[in-house]
């Protein structure tokens, strides 16, 4: 379908053969619009991002030049004070620990769930749970929240109860006091945002899973391997890489949480650097949707500010992740 | 049954006679007996779960692995038990989610509830009156306006991803993916900067706008996977009988991934349809019915949860719970259309991967 340029030009002149150039373009003018109105969808990608970085920054400017560095790192959120104070630091610290737990929570869930669907469940079953997964995937997460408040929160609060009481010894269990019922702590929020990570991680390791060489899985337990070892040996290695990139798919989307953690957690300008039990935790994307209602102008800027910091955070983290998968997926690549 | 005599050792069989007992007994006593230890001891039942049933379990099933295959049948049924015993609790938390939705949902679902608006509604008025009838179509018009935009240029993405030859193609994939994990408030925030500078108003419409880069991601993606399980046979014989590109995309690929580009579009809206953030950033809430989305106030399903969400009074809570059914019964219906479609594709023909080719 191509044409072929320089089929002249490559008419002997020399002893050396010149190197001929091949191009394809599109024949008719159809197909000239036809590409060019694809491209032109494709570029909306770029456009997009930037859009966003730059009204974000048009918005955000007073607020950074007005607050100045500690806007990242500091503790103090007053709109009483003249001039304004704000810093978010603690919320950003949270949003990580939080991401950090949700991970730590889901990444054994979601690869046991892999193993399940793609080693263990004859075809059709394995049908059903990857619809039950997707199911989960497509759970709106203010739904997530109402559940988590009013169902989940006793049952995590008991939960915490317990590791304080039997493993309160080691610092990240421990609590300055048990009256307040373990709740509102980033436990329970990791717990939250764990759930809505687990599909995520769930599809991208199963899809490796599925792809990967049956005959060496086949050569291993022919060799008197268990499943355990073959596990270990075999198929946690070479699917690695793209277990990586969907956990941090994961910690992307755990950072931008909003709604299903505004419910469940206790925002505190105050740093809790790993006292995950105690009811009071950060988390940028919530402190925002708190925030804007009653905000004024300027806090507005901050909010706004907030986000820009929470956007390129999630954009690098993500990227680096779709990097990694891409990576780890050449057979998708045509 | 037959009853001829049978060897005795059956090494090809999978499970004999004896193991069967072995098996039944090693899946059933340390439930029983960590059931019992709960009745008696009054034990924490989530602590008898990890800390009795859990380690019973594993030694139980080892030892019939033991049994039965020697040190290797140990890793078989350590692994078996955990994944089993993770993958349920992922499962139990999902039916825990469905379970107390409709228990709960039920107390407020009735047509009144569908078909009123909230306009006489106070904190503590009983659920015979109001509903989220001016929710529900605040939403369908808002998640409605966004797919009309979305979808012909999440299918032009599609089209750029699978049919140009481009040397950008694997940048705007990596860049796609990036921006499907855009915390929807950050995208909510984009567009109030972007009326803040501009000078709108907020309304119906910015929300719509908001909803855009969260739904593009979904639908590109997905309609890239539809575009590229059909085979690229056929687009090579459309074009060698002499069908410029755009004809062979429209008539021979389109119509071939017919299916698939409609879940496509179905799956982005199961995407935005319960996203909260940026449509409380951006759209004013209403208690009454709008059919404007351009101006005014507007209310959205996601945003009624949230307002009714925290109250502490029974009726609001009960309407929290019978909104996030409606909504729910709408994911689902989507949802249940995307498997539909799946299961009439994969019945007429069987989709071929394509190979990857240089």
């Amino acid at each position: 379908m191509g044409k072929l340029q320089g089929m002249s030009e490559a008419s002997v002149t020399n002893s050396a053969p010149v190197r001929r150039k091949l191009s394809a373009g599109p024949l008719s003018i159809g197909d000239k619009w036809f590409f060019r109105t694809a491209s032109i969808a494709a570029n909306f990608s770029f456009v997009l991002v930037l859009l966003i970085l730059i009204f974000l920054l048009i918005q955000a400017l007073p607020a950074i030049t007005s607050q100045g560095l500690p806007f990242i790192y500091g503790t103090e959120w007053n709109n009483s004070k003249d001039p304004i104070v704000m810093q978010i630091g603690p919320m950003i610290w949270g949003s990580v620990l939080i991401g950090a737990l949700g991970v730590v929570f889901a990444t054994p869930l979601a690869i046991s769930l892999a193993y399940l669907i793609v080693f263990m469940l004859p075809s059709r079953s394995a049908k059903a749970a990857t619809t039950l997964v997707d199911l989960l995937a497509a759970l709106p997460s203010v739904i997530l929240g109402l559940w988590g408040l009013f169902v989940f929160t006793p049952v995590a609060a008991q939960w915490s109860s317990l590791l304080n009481s039997y493993v309160g010894w080691f610092p990240l269990f421990q609590v300055s006091t048990a009256d307040n019922g373990f709740l509102g702590s980033p436990f329970i929020a990791g717990w939250i945002v764990a759930i809505m990570i687990v599909p995520i991680i769930t599809s991208i390791t199963r899809e490796v899973f599925s792809q990967l060489d049956r005959d060496l899985i086949n050569g291993a337990l022919a060799l008197g391997g268990s499943r355990l070892s073959v596990f270990r040996r075999v198929i946690f290695p070479t699917s690695s890489g793209a277990v990586v990139g969907g956990v941090l798919l994961g910690l992307g989307r755990a950072l931008g949480e909003t709604v299903a953690i505004f419910y469940v957690l206790q925002l505190s300008f105050d740093f809790n650097w790993a006292q995950i039990l105690e009811p009071k935790g950060g988390a940028v994307a919530s402190m925002i949707l708190s925030k804007f209602g009653e905000a004024s102008e300027e806090e507005v800027s901050g909010l706004i500010a907030a986000g820009l910091v929470l956007f390129i955070l999630t954009l690098g983290i993500n990227f680096l992740a779709s990097v990694i998968v891409n990576r780890a997926q050449p057979w998708r690549k045509i | 049954m037959s009853f001829a005599p049978r060897p005795s050792v059956q090494p090809w069989a999978r499970v004999n006679k004896s193991r069967k007992s072995q098996i039944f007994l090693a899946s059933v006593l340390p439930l029983t007996l960590s059931a019992l230890i709960v009745f008696f001891t009054g034990l924490d039942q989530n602590l008898a779960l990890v800390g009795v049933f859990l380690p019973l379990q594993l030694v139980a099933a080892s030892l019939v692995g033991f049994l039965a295959f020697g040190r290797r049948g140990v890793g078989d049924s350590f692994l078996i038990v955990l994944v089993v015993f993770l993958s349920t609790f992922v499962l139990v938390l999902l039916v825990s989610v469905i379970v107390s939705l409709v228990s709960q949902g039920a107390k407020a679902f009735s047509w009144t509830f569908l078909s009123q608006n909230n306009i006489y509604v106070a904190n503590t008025t009983s659920l015979d009156f109001g509903g989220v009838g001016h929710a529900v179509i605040g939403t369908l018009m808002i998640v409605g306006l966004t797919t009309i935009v979305t979808v012909p240029l999440g299918l032009a993405m599609a089209v750029y991803l699978t049919q140009s030859q481009s040397k950008t193609k694997g940048l705007v994939r990596t860049l796609t993916q990036a921006i499907s994990g855009l915390p929807s408030v950050v995208a909510g925030l984009f567009i109030m900067s972007l009326a803040l500078t501009l000078g709108w108003e907020r309304s119906g419409l910015l929300g719509s706008m908001a909803l855009l880069p969260l739904m593009l991601p979904t639908v590109a993606r997905v309609a890239e996977e539809a575009l590229r399980l059909v085979p690229v046979d056929l687009r090579y014989a459309a074009l060698a009988l002499g069908a410029p590109n755009y004809r062979a995309f429209f008539q021979v690929i389109l119509p071939a991934a017919k299916s698939g580009l409609v879940t496509a579009i179905l799956l982005g809206v199961a995407r935005i349809i319960g996203e909260t953030a940026p449509l409380l950033l951006t759209v004013p809430i209403n208690n009454g019915t709008s059919w404007n989305i351009f101006s005014g106030n507007m209310m959205t399903l996601p945003a009624y949860i949230y307002g009714y969400l925290a109250s502490v009074f029974e009726p609001s809570q009960n309407r929290a719970w019978g909104a996030a059914l409606v909504l729910m019964i709408l994911v689902a219906l989507l949802f249940g259309a995307t498997r539909l479609l799946s299961r009439s594709k994969s019945l007429k023909s069987k989709p071929t991967k394509q190979k990857a080719s240089k």
